[in-house]
């Protein structure tokens, strides 16, 4: 994935970063407006025209910001190569995990919806 | 391991290692980074789990007001602060605000100490 390495990388981190950081501010703002939620109107929100896309962005961004760090992290401290390609192979698991894991709960509460 | 071919100087008393205060606080960027990570698929599934029903919900719910997820939500609101506010330090750096010694010492001063307080801040407002 040429995507996430080299100076590319250096871009994606600063971007995802500036975006995670205007998300951050726009839930501080909103949260003090925000009523106390049950459960169908948490499942309204994430599975509304403007939750759903907005939570997707968030893990997106997480995501891909999460790969870069822990990738720099990685080149760092480990330097054997079947060790390094390992612990990559795992983080890459882990994240594609969660990415899957929150598309398809805010798929089946727009589906459902 | 291969024995080193003469002896080395070896210092080792943490008491007396000194790390300049940039050191500190990138370590505890990435310290606060990798905390995050770990903190991500957790995340994940409580989302998951919190949509799937209305039984699981209510279990998310309690989950997230037992004493442990207090320390657990302490430690990973200190990380969020700590990242963030760093980040925001590098951000500022990259388009050359701060970047001389004695302005990057004091906001790695700075930030290491408005980490723990923004964190503390968050837990009271999360618990209220």
């Amino acid at each position: 994935m040429r995507l996430f390495t080299g100076q590319r990388a250096w871009v994606v981190q600063r971007l995802s970063a500036l975006l995670l950081l205007v998300l951050i501010l726009l839930a501080m703002l909103a949260l003090p407006f925000a009523s106390p939620l049950d459960f169908s109107a948490w499942r309204a929100l994430a599975g509304g025209a403007l939750g759903g896309p907005l939570i997707a962005l968030l893990f997106g961004a997480l995501c891909a910001h999460a790969w870069v760090g822990m990738r720099d992290i990685v080149l760092d401290y480990l330097q054997p190569r079947g060790l390094r390609l390992a612990v990559l192979g795992l983080i890459t698991v882990v994240l594609l995990g969660v990415l899957a894991r929150v598309l398809l709960s805010l798929a089946m509460v727009a589906l459902a919806a | 391991m291969d024995k080193p071919p003469h002896r080395l100087p070896v210092f080792l008393n943490l008491a007396q290692i000194r790390f300049p205060i940039g050191a500190i606080a990138s370590i505890a960027h990435r310290v606060s980074g990798v905390l995050l990570f770990i903190a991500l698929p957790v995340l994940a599934a409580l989302l998951h789990a919190s949509l799937r029903s209305e039984a699981d919900f209510a279990s998310v719910r309690g989950l997230l007001s037992s004493p442990l997820s207090l320390v657990v939500a302490g430690v990973l609101a200190w990380a969020l602060a700590h990242h963030v506010l760093a980040g925001i330090r590098h951000l500022l750096m990259d388009v050359g605000i701060g970047s001389e010694l004695e302005r990057a010492r004091a906001s790695a001063r700075l930030i290491l100490v408005a980490a723990p307080a923004l964190a503390l801040l968050l837990l009271v407002w999360g618990l209220s």
